[in-house]
């Protein structure tokens, strides 16, 4: 009996030992070991079900993007060189550079990016995200490709791409709002394959991008293991692979303390507290310098159909209390969408008017039913204040936590009165309005989009500044008026410094982007 | 013999339809399905999702999508993730190894701990032994998993830098045995504390039982050493129990080990159904839980064969 | 064999039990304390006090300090008590109450009965518990009420199969056949004649259960399937040890609810030793405990 046991827990090592090793490495490496909280879903950049962060986070190493968008709303060439407007605003030229190759060694030519674009936007193709392209001339509202229309997508010579809008855009605009979904694939591997076969392709196991990183390996769901491409057209970092490993949240501060981690995404974001931790352990901390997230109560007008009763749900909260729980002080209440510190304003104030609020309740005849708030787990405290704070006025609510992708989804469903949202802040003056006020995407389930319509195509057809701050003006007047979401709060955010790579662009990484070629690994 | 393995593997039958059943209805009758997931971020349109179901086949009725399910189950085809689009099985052989080794190392050394714990708090209750065993089980038992985790990770790697805080090698790939040995303690040792106290309890039990049975009494009237008795006696009565009980909680082992695997981020079996649960990838929670359901059945199948060779009584005994 | 014990009752016994007695006295004082001190001190565990702020460490004010919303943690942990005990009792409870009647069934009836009934507890038994429990809880959705629910429903295969091994043996014995040839109707016999002389290892379960129980809500919690906002209980309140800071620097928020786990699950241990000692005395009453 007793050697039978002594041999069935040799056997489960070995097998376990023999499952895990690999062939050993040869030479040294210089490894930079990543932490993720979530997991990526797919490296078909347009096959990812959730469309998250996450995914798009990794697919900016394998892929390369037009261009590198900072957190302050700046743009840096990358795929691209240079860009300018083409046809009276109605079309933006890109140059491309010139040294780009994808990792097979295939210079990468505009005709990539315009076949990338025809392919996702072709309707047999299963593509997902392509709604990313309902911009682009010659697709319907869905980004699906419209048979005898002509696709605004041309490659004018190798180096030189022409996207052509339905209405009028500047190619910063384009890029602010686009940038982080627009990928170019190596259509020279595709040609032969029916675009409604494109998913099943191996290719998407070992893809092959032309950005700052080659894929090596990976262990889908858990460890990604990529090389540098040390032919990126804007040079690459002094290490010689990434190692992006996933792992729970509460483990990425300990981690990067102990030395186990050299960098997490998204940009070593700490909060004020954990902040002190960091410094206590001997790591830097920085603070950003313009807003990275922008907090929101969504609200479902459908259900909660009185302007008035949203208004005072408005009035009652009190957004300094909660924007200090959460922020514990970085960041500013706010009575708009509007980023603060880009060149749009809004004159619009906020106070908390919990009489005041009664009133209007009474007037929209709240009939005391209970609405359902959705909010992530980590965000339980700050919906819990909330439902104190509207208690106080009268109006009763219950929490449910969901994942964020239950929760936009139950949004759009319906399932929830309202909801705790973030986005990372555009620069741009419809950065916020102007995806969600639409017929495609009606998450407040707003029952006349008109009047907001109205202004939106007008502001975006407008030109210079002073025209669409009027414009602009009058919109946000009309979504005081009948709040169909609530904004909270800009937050800044504290970033965790690498103790072992320099060179990090921390605050960029809130839009989905990292400059991982300029990284550089510390030399003391 | 041949009689009792025909009806071991008859009751086997039902037991497995049950459980494919089982596992199936419950992840299709789940409220949001992955095309839940196409939320704001991912631009997706109706059209988007209806296509989508339509590759995934979730457009056809319940029983057939069952018996496919089922009939592809049998060729050893799991499907494909829904987020991914790789083979489940693919996905759970790459996972299978982590998962044996940082599971099956932890229950080694829970064994190693256990047993001579629990042979000493049973031959001594007075001694130290016992309390040992008190306050192990103790740990074990009111102490939750996670919290193990990262007591352990704040001690050994913050705070004393002794041990890496997480994963499986320190460069993403195997660099020798001993890069993966010290990667391996911390969430083996937390494995091993959540299932030990449950073996100490089980081997002093059975221990206790065996030394009021009347073949020991004998063996102590013989006049043998009180040693002698406990470790040729005793112990080894105690083996079958304590291997019994080892085997009914690899269930509760692989669980646990969903916790330990999530914080560590160790490519096992458990972070990948905790993320295909947090994903609504239902093809991936089904095929994990099917493949370890199955296993343990497997396990309990061949056990209780080995059993029936080693012991007559068996074969007659049980329905 | 101690002589003196067996001539006692089972409660006499088990009041004899010095350690089960304090086990069960200490869960009483608990269960009065979680229930009875907050209306007492009129704590209120989900309103926020914004003067004190968030993260307010012990004061006189706030025995406990408050947590990130700025509510009283004693208070929290007060009725977050309410709710760990009310999940562990309950779903024991749950699990009993379906447990023994289908293991009666199956170790009465045998034939069919047994065959369905023990092989669906065999497919139950071969998943690990807490897959199945995240699975459920994600259909059902996350509250303290369907915690309950699911933990219990499913814990019902263990003390099914203590009460149908038991019952195996009960029905061949001579009282039972002379119940049954006097033509006593099956529910009878059952209730009569085989219930109590296969209950008392499901007494001894149902405690070591509960405490199980208590714990698996806080694995839940940490995996974000726990208990609705703004409710609180242990197990959600020990998550806040997941963050470094607090676990380093505020010992105060999670060392409480931690130790209460722990206290709460030894003495439930204690008192399945205690009871199965007492309802068993074949067991030496000062060897058997752990």
């Amino acid at each position: 009996m007793r050697r039978l046991i002594a041999f069935l827990m040799a056997a489960v090592l070995v097998l376990g030992l023999a499952a895990c090793g690999g062939e050993e490495q040869t030479a040294e490496q210089v490894t930079v070991r990543y932490g993720l909280s979530n997991a990526w879903d797919s490296l078909m950049p347009y096959n990812s079900p959730s469309g998250s962060n996450y995914t798009r986070i990794i697919c900016d190493k394998l892929y390369d993007r037009l261009a590198y968008v900072h957190a302050d709303g700046t743009l840096d060439p990358r795929g691209a060189t240079s860009w300018e407007s083409a046809d009276d605003g109605m079309a933006v030229v890109f140059h491309l550079d010139e040294k780009a190759a994808f990792h097979d060694g295939t210079p990468v030519t505009a005709q990539h990016w315009a076949d990338t674009i025809a392919l996702i936007t072709n309707p047999s193709c299963p593509a997902l995200g392509r709604g990313t392209f309902s911009v682009v001339a010659g697709t319907d509202e869905n980004g699906c490709a419209v048979e005898g229309e002509t696709l605004g997508v041309e490659a004018v010579d190798d180096y030189t791409l022409k996207l052509t809008f339905k209405s009028p855009t500047t190619p910063e605009d384009f890029l602010l709002d686009k940038n982080r979904e627009l990928y170019v694939l190596p259509s020279h591997l595709l040609a032969d394959t029916d675009p409604a076969q494109i998913m099943e392709l191996d290719l998407w196991d070992a893809p092959i991008g032309s950005g700052p990183c080659k894929f090596v390996e990976e262990i889908p769901g858990s460890q990604l293991m990529l090389a540098v491409n040390r032919d990126y057209q804007l040079g690459s970092p002094d290490f010689d692979q990434l190692v992006i490993t996933v792992m729970d949240k509460s483990n990425l501060l300990p981690s990067l303390i102990s030395g186990d981690l050299d960098y997490y995404a998204f940009g070593g974001n700490v909060s004020v507290e954990d902040a002190e931790t960091a410094k206590a352990s001997g790591l830097e901390v920085v603070e950003g310098e313009v807003p990275n997230t922008f907090y929101e109560l969504m609200l479902n007008c459908e259900t909660i159909p009185s302007a008035e009763v949203r208004r005072a749900i408005d009035l009652a909260l009190d957004k300094e209390a909660l924007c200090l729980q959460s922020t514990q002080g970085l960041g500013e209440p706010t009575a708009t969408d509007i980023t603060p510190g880009t060149e749009y304003t809004c004159t619009l104030t906020w106070a908390r008017d919990v009489d005041q609020a009664r009133t209007l309740l009474e007037q929209g005849g709240y009939d005391g039913r209970t609405y359902t708030l959705a909010c992530t787990s980590n965000r339980s405290g700050l919906a819990a204040l909330m439902q104190q704070e509207l208690a106080e006025v009268g109006i009763t609510v219950t929490i449910e936590t969901v994942d964020s992708a239950a929760l936009f989804s139950g949004m759009s469903d319906g399932k929830y009165d309202m909801a705790i949202a973030s986005h990372t802040p555009g620069a741009l003056p419809l950065w916020f309005t102007g995806s969600r006020l639409s017929e495609s995407n009606n998450i407040f389930h707003i029952a006349d989009l008109e009047p907001y319509t109205y202004y939106m195509d007008q502001i975006r057809a407008a030109s210079g500044w002073e025209k669409r701050q009027v414009l602009l003006d009058k919109l946000q007047e009309l979504l005081a008026d009948q709040r169909p979401f609530i904004p909270l709060w800009f937050g800044r955010t504290l970033h965790v410094q690498s103790p072992t790579v320099d060179n990090i662009d921390y605050p960029s990484s809130s839009f989905s982007n990292e400059n991982i070629w300029a990284w550089r690994m510390k030399t003391d | 013999m041949g009689r009792y393995l025909r009806r071991r593997l008859l009751t086997a039958i039902p037991v497995f339809f049950g459980i494919t059943i089982l596992v199936f209805c419950m992840l299709n009758l789940a409220q949001g399905s992955i095309l839940d997931l196409m939320g704001e971020g991912s631009g997706a349109t109706d059209a988007d999702r209806a296509a989508l179901a339509a590759s995934l086949g979730l457009d056809r009725p319940l029983p057939q999508r069952y018996l496919s399910w089922l009939w592809d189950l049998l060729r050893g085809d799991l499907g494909t993730s829904y987020t991914n689009g790789k083979p489940v099985a693919g996905l759970i052989a790459q996972r299978v190894g982590p998962s044996l080794l940082l599971t099956g190392t932890g229950v080694v050394l829970a064994v190693a701990i256990a047993l001579p714990l629990g042979v000493l708090a049973a031959w001594k209750p007075r001694s130290g032994w016992n309390r040992a065993a008190s306050a192990l089980s103790l740990i074990s038992f009111g102490v939750p998993g996670f919290f193990l985790c990262l007591a352990g990770i704040f001690l050994f790697s913050v705070t004393l830098g002794w041990l890496p805080a997480n994963g499986m090698y320190a460069a993403g790939r195997f660099s020798g045995i001993g890069d993966l040995l010290r990667h391996l303690i911390l969430p083996a040792g937390v494995v091993c504390l959540s299932s030990v106290g449950e073996l100490v309890k089980q081997t002093r039990a059975a221990c206790l039982e065996a030394l009021g049975e009347d073949y020991i009494r004998t063996a102590r009237a013989k006049g043998l050493t009180d040693r002698t008795v406990m470790v040729r006696h005793a112990f080894r009565c105690s083996l079958i129990p304590v291997l019994t009980t080892i085997l009914s909680h690899i269930p509760h082992i692989l669980g646990g080990s969903v916790v330990v695997e999530q914080v560590f981020g160790w490519p096992g079996m458990g972070s990948l159904l905790f993320s295909g649960i947090s994903g609504r990838d239902y093809a991936v929670v089904m095929g994990v839980t099917v493949v370890i359901a199955l296993a343990v059945l497997l396990t309990n199948l061949l056990l209780d064969l080995a059993y029936g060779l080693a012991d007559p009584r068996v074969r007659y005994g049980k329905g | 064999m101690d002589g003196r014990r067996l001539d006692r009752s089972p409660w006499a016994r088990f009041r004899g039990d010095r350690r089960a007695m304090v086990c069960l006295l200490v869960l009483c004082l608990e269960l009065l304390t979680v229930f009875l001190l907050p209306p007492l001190l009129g704590l209120e565990p989900n309103v926020s006090d914004l003067e004190a702020g968030f993260w307010a460490p012990p004061s006189a004010e706030h025995w406990l300090g408050t947590d990130d919303v700025g509510r009283d943690l004693l208070a929290r942990l007060l009725s977050g008590g309410q709710v760990s005990l009310f999940i562990g009792l309950a779903s024991a409870a749950i699990s009993a109450v379906v447990g023994v009647p289908l293991g009666l069934l199956a170790g009465y009836r045998r034939g069919a009965w047994e065959f369905w009934i023990m092989r669906l507890a065999d497919i139950f038994q071969t998943f690990p518990s807490i897959v199945l429990v995240l699975c459920l809880v994600t259909v059902v959705g996350p509250s303290a009420g369907n915690i309950v629910l699911v933990l219990g429903l499913l814990g019902w295969t263990g003390i099914a199969r203590l009460v149908y091994g038991n019952t195996l043996a009960v029905r061949e014995r001579e009282y039972v056949l002379a119940a049954r040839a006097l033509g006593a109707r099956t529910g009878t016999i059952l209730w009569r004649n085989v219930l109590p002389n296969v209950i008392s290892p499901v007494w001894c379960s149902i405690p070591l259960r509960a405490g199980r129980a208590i714990l698996s809500e806080s694995s839940l919690s940490f995996l974000g399937f726990g208990i609705r906002t703004p409710q609180a209980s242990w197990g959600s309140m020990i998550q806040y040890a997941s963050n470094l800071t607090v676990l380093t620097g505020r010992p105060w928020v999670w060392l409480p609810p931690g130790l209460c786990i722990i206290l709460t699950v030894l003495c439930l241990a204690g008192i399945g030793d205690g009871l199965r000692d007492a309802l068993d005395p074949r067991f030496h009453g000062e060897q058997s405990k752990l």
